[in-house]
């Protein structure tokens, strides 16, 4: 049998089934006609002819079932029959149908939600060509990593290497672009001529910059971003081999990438060649903030790349011990860095997203199991009349199909409001956070869910239908309850609590760490603290001299405004819970001095005078940095143009003088800055002792001690300002901007933000994991008490007649009363007994998020039983009330 | 009244339907009125076993339909054989032929 013609035959008898019976009618008839004018023929009357015919053909109706029947179609239209019944059920109480439905959608939406997350950050490989070959390489310790990688360094890994296909290094870094509107900063980065070609991402027009562009003395050139080019050439197609100017300097646009494209979160790329010929870049203990990107050759696994990587290591550590001993590679996978720390926390949460579906489901059935309870003389009519069990069951899991996609619908429409909160809420902390979207694969993954879930609470009463005793279910009145299914009831809820149980205990701890994360000393005042930052563009500011004058100047403006307590100019990395960080090894003066690589490190900050007023940091002993730590010292001297010469005084913070000089006096103490030659090495002298500020998360313990170096004596093209003010600081920005543009129309003013602002976007990630299990938790909570209310109120329904009788018989109200809630919180206690283990169980996974909380906490464990049992109790007294409201007299003449 | 078959062997009536049609196309009516002549009036098609089976041939696409005006000059639905209807006649043919040699080899065994 040709099974084309076929399939189009059965798709037109599927599609035109209206037609087809159409034609059956007319042929029918035509049979009858033909048959009655025979019959007439053979001597019979007209009407008797036409009796006789229609007796010969037999029961029209049953005849044209089997007709349909041949059409092989006859599956698909009982399908369609189910649905239409179906429907018509959910029509006709659409009370249960909205219950069901919002409840499906709370459980299917949230993880619609929580999935797209999953998928977009951690599911889907980087927007790369064939992604999962990238890998990330920085220098490691015995005891750190992440460090960025010396260009000598880089140089040798390249060569000796083996493994990688593309292997070029970049860093970061800010320009100020001028020339083309407004003076702004931008992003960019310095990258080898191998990134690009790792990446595999060709440009929208014209090029990358060749290897040739990517050495020392080669021309300056630039590729920019396609942002770059509409908001600030306004897309001019002429764009190629002009010039843009960044930090004063010209540089040919070579080429500009394709929207979409993303590296460093950048809008220029310029080649990093140019800048390896600094003799700073060529010292292999300067770690220039580099790191490293390559491809995997094919079929080169991560594992053979890091041994191959080790080995190199090891040889460069035999053979420069003085900056290399001890130093290795690092190399991980470019998705597991970037996405790395918030994998755990997102499969937590897609687990507890999961408990939530899995609760709306037994509440689902739960509905279902009571309604078929409803409906079990319905269907024992049915099967009386001759449906078969399959034909039935086939009935209940099309209606709870129905119920499924409808609440999967509503459920997309809850995740899509979701996914606002989540992004509200998640800020700039979430990796990949602009690839979340409701995209194909998330809608697979709903119709996915929606199907499993339907299944799942739709097999309940479709077993049971399956199972039902006819006759005993025909015969029987409102007398008894079939046991077996009060028992899957039960059972339901049991699990119900169990679940909610663990949830909330996890929200219970994540809380408790929130709480303890906020309650953290930072070691500096937030409140009315405003940062932003400048870059000097070069060109006007090349000497120190240059740059200081600049520096006081705008230092002096801002506090002479009004409604300014206190200004100061930082380093950008003195602010406190900032990125990353500014190591430096130091020694210390008359004491012996360890080889390289046992040298300890600092914190290095530099800040103008009243930083520590500014900050509210403490200072416990000596005094701050003042006007006079400048570099009048350092006239007549001949090494003033040495990076760090001109420091000589320090502020240390309490755990440095702690560490190094326990119950002596610091002050005093000299300390040395091996840093290049040695003659030309600063040493300085301590003049201060201030608290001890968090430097990159409020969570962190121990590291490096902190110092900070008078700024006077060493200027930065990099710094941050920080201004306290009498009111809100946010108001004054206006002016501030003002007094900066009246120093200079062309520097642009980045990075605002308010020292509270800081800390909040410090504790985003946990506040949204926080939220996301607490609500999670809440939700649960809700559904498991809607589904103890459900069951209980069905039981006193069902036991109406026995109550009766047990108050005519002089029970009293308590009595009753216990009944019913001893009978709800039996099942309680046994789920929240479940949950208790499960806790232990599952709790352990959320060890890496919290903070100072044991994920054993008794408090916790005892709150979140406690609340349980309250709401638990709430939920059944109402069903228990009203069980005591049941006249007996009306409870026994019911019938 | 002439004596109705009562169950006709499973797929004969598939063979005698096309074998009919293999005359020329014709209407359900025609059809049921040939068998009875062709086989003097011994095979009674019951319309309730004609129409189902017309439905299935057209299914498996071994007959085609069409609107016609019959003799009488009325509206009739005509059937007739397609191309695999004429390949699967020959077919159960030569099996209607091997199974009634087998029925009656066993039959005249004494």
């Amino acid at each position: 049998m040709n099974w084309l013609p076929t399939l189009q035959r059965r798709l037109s008898a599927l599609f035109h089934k209206q037609k087809l019976d159409a034609r059956m009618d007319d042929e029918i008839r035509s049979h009858i006609d033909m048959q009655t004018q025979e019959n007439i023929v053979a001597g019979m009357k007209p009407e008797e002819a036409r009796y006789a015919a229609l007796r010969q053909f037999g029961w029209v109706e049953s005849l044209k079932e089997t007709c349909r029947d041949q059409r092989g179609v006859g599956w698909i239209e009982d399908f369609g029959q189910d649905i239409r019944y179906g429907a018509r059920m959910l029509y006709k109480y659409p009370g249960f149908t909205a219950i069901a439905i919002l409840t499906l959608a709370l459980g299917v939406g949230a993880n619609t939600a929580i999935f797209s997350v999953v998928d977009a950050v951690l599911l889907r490989p980087l927007a790369y060509p064939d992604s999962g070959q990238l890998v990330w390489l920085c220098e490691r310790g015995p005891d750190w990593s992440g460090g960025s990688i010396s260009y000598p360094n880089f140089t040798d890994w390249r060569d000796q290497q083996s493994v990688f296909e593309k292997f070029g290094v970049y860093n970061g870094n800010n320009f100020t672009l001028t020339g083309a509107g407004e003076p702004i900063r931008l992003a960019g980065a310095l990258m080898s001529a191998d990134v690009f070609a790792a990446l595999r991402t060709q440009p929208e027009i014209g090029r990358v910059f060749r290897e040739d562009e990517d050495n020392p003395g080669a021309p300056p050139v630039a590729v920019i971003s396609h942002a770059l080019w509409q908001n600030r050439f306004g897309g001019q197609a002429g764009i190629l081999n002009q010039t843009i100017s960044l930090s004063g300097k010209a540089y040919t646009i070579l080429g500009v990438m394709p929207a979409g494209f993303e590296f460093q979160n950048s809008d220029v790329w310029l080649p990093v060649g140019p800048y390896s010929a600094q003799s700073s870049w060529q010292k292999r203990d300067n770690h220039p903030g580099l790191f490293g990107l390559a491809r995997l050759k094919p079929g080169v696994t991560l594992e053979k790349a890091r041994v191959n990587l080790d080995v190199i290591a090891v040889r460069l550590e035999q053979q420069y011990p003085e900056s290399n001993k001890t130093r290795g590679v690092q190399i991980d996978r470019l998705l597991d860095i970037q996405v790395g720390n918030v994998r755990r926390a997102l499969w937590i949460l897609f687990g507890a997203v999961s408990f939530v579906l899995v609760i709306a489901c037994a509440n689902v059935a739960n509905l279902l199991l009571a309604r078929a309870a409803a409906r079990e003389k319905e269907m024992a009519v049915r099967g009386a009349l001759g449906a078969g069990q399959w034909r039935m069951t086939r009935q209940l899991l099309a209606e709870s199909g129905l119920l499924a996609l409808l609440g999967a619908i509503v459920g997309l429409l809850f995740a899509k409001g979701a996914l606002h909160v989540v992004a509200a809420l998640a800020g700039e902390s979430m990796p990949r956070a602009a690839e979340i979207s409701l995209d194909l694969r998330v809608l697979l993954f709903s119709g996915l869910v929606a199907v499993v879930t339907g299944i799942l609470f739709g097999l309940a009463p479709a077993w049971h239908a399956r199972r039902a005793d006819l006759q005993g279910t025909l015969k029987e009145t409102a007398r008894g309850t079939t046991s077996g299914r009060a028992g899957l009831r039960q059972g339901l809820v049991i699990a119900e609590v169990a679940l909610t149980f663990v949830l909330l205990v996890g929200a219970g701890l994540l809380l408790l760490s929130f709480h303890r994360l906020l309650q953290v000393n930072p070691g500096f005042v937030a409140d009315r603290v405003l940062t932003f930052q400048i870059n000097f563009p070069g060109g006007k500011y090349q000497t120190a001299e240059q740059q200081i004058l600049f520096c006081q100047a705008l230092r002096e403006k801002l506090r002479a405004l009004p409604g300014v307590l206190a200004a100061s100019l930082v380093s950008q990395n003195t602010i406190p819970l900032h990125e990353g960080g500014w190591d430096m090894r130091f020694l210390i003066e008359g004491r012996p001095e360890p080889p390289p690589h046992l040298q300890p490190s600092l914190q290095f900050h530099l800040i103008a005078p009243d930083y520590f007023r500014v900050m509210g940091i403490p200072l416990f002993q000596g005094r701050d940095f003042t006007e006079q730590d400048n570099r009048e010292h350092l006239r007549g001297a001949s090494s003033g143009d040495e990076w760090g010469a001109g420091l000589n005084s320090i502020i240390i913070d309490e755990e440095f003088a702690k560490r190094y000089w326990p119950n002596q006096n610091p002050l005093g103490q000299r300390v040395r800055i091996p840093w290049g030659e040695r003659a030309k090495q600063p040493v300085v002298t301590i003049v201060g002792v201030v608290g001890r500020v968090k430097e990159n998360r409020l969570s962190e313990q121990g590291g490096m001690v902190q110092a900070y170096f008078p700024m006077y004596q060493q200027p930065l093209g990099n710094m941050a300002v920080v201004v306290k003010t009498t009111s809100e600081p946010a108001a004054m920005l206006t002016t501030m901007r003002q007094q900066v543009s009246q120093l200079d129309p062309a520097l642009p003013i980045f990075g605002i933000s308010t020292m509270k602002e800081m800390r909040d976007h410090n504790v985003a990630p946990d506040r949204l994991n926080l939220a996301l299990l607490g609500g999670f938790a809440v939700l649960a909570l809700v559904l498991a008490a809607v589904g103890l209310y459900g069951l209980l109120s069905f039981t006193v329904t069902q036991r109406q007649r026995e109550i009766g009788v047990r108050m005519a018989l002089g029970a009293q109200r308590f009595e009753v009363l216990n009944l019913v809630v001893g009978q709800g919180m039996r099942l309680v206690f046994i789920g929240a007994f479940i949950g208790l283990l499960g806790s232990f169980a599952f709790t352990r996974v959320l060890t890496s998020v919290l903070f100072n909380v044991k994920p054993t906490d008794p408090l916790t464990f005892v709150t979140v039983t406690l609340s349980l049992c309250v709401v638990a109790l709430l939920a059944c007294y109402i069903p228990a009330r009203r069980a005591t409201k049941i006249d007996p007299m009306v409870a026994l003449r019911y019938e | 009244m002439m004596k109705e078959i009562p169950d006709l062997l499973q797929g004969t009536l598939d063979l005698l339907i096309l074998k009919a049609l293999q005359l020329g196309p014709m209407h359900g009516f025609g059809i049921s009125t040939l068998i009875r002549r062709m086989s003097k009036d011994v095979l009674q098609v019951e319309q309730g076993s004609l129409y189902p089976a017309l439905y299935r041939l057209e299914d498996r696409g071994w007959i085609e339909s069409e609107w016609g005006v019959s003799e009488n000059n009325r509206k009739a639905r005509f059937y007739k054989l397609t191309p695999a209807g004429r390949k699967q006649l020959v077919e159960e043919r030569s099996n209607w032929d091997r199974l009634s040699t087998a029925v009656n080899l066993v039959l005249r065994t004494t």
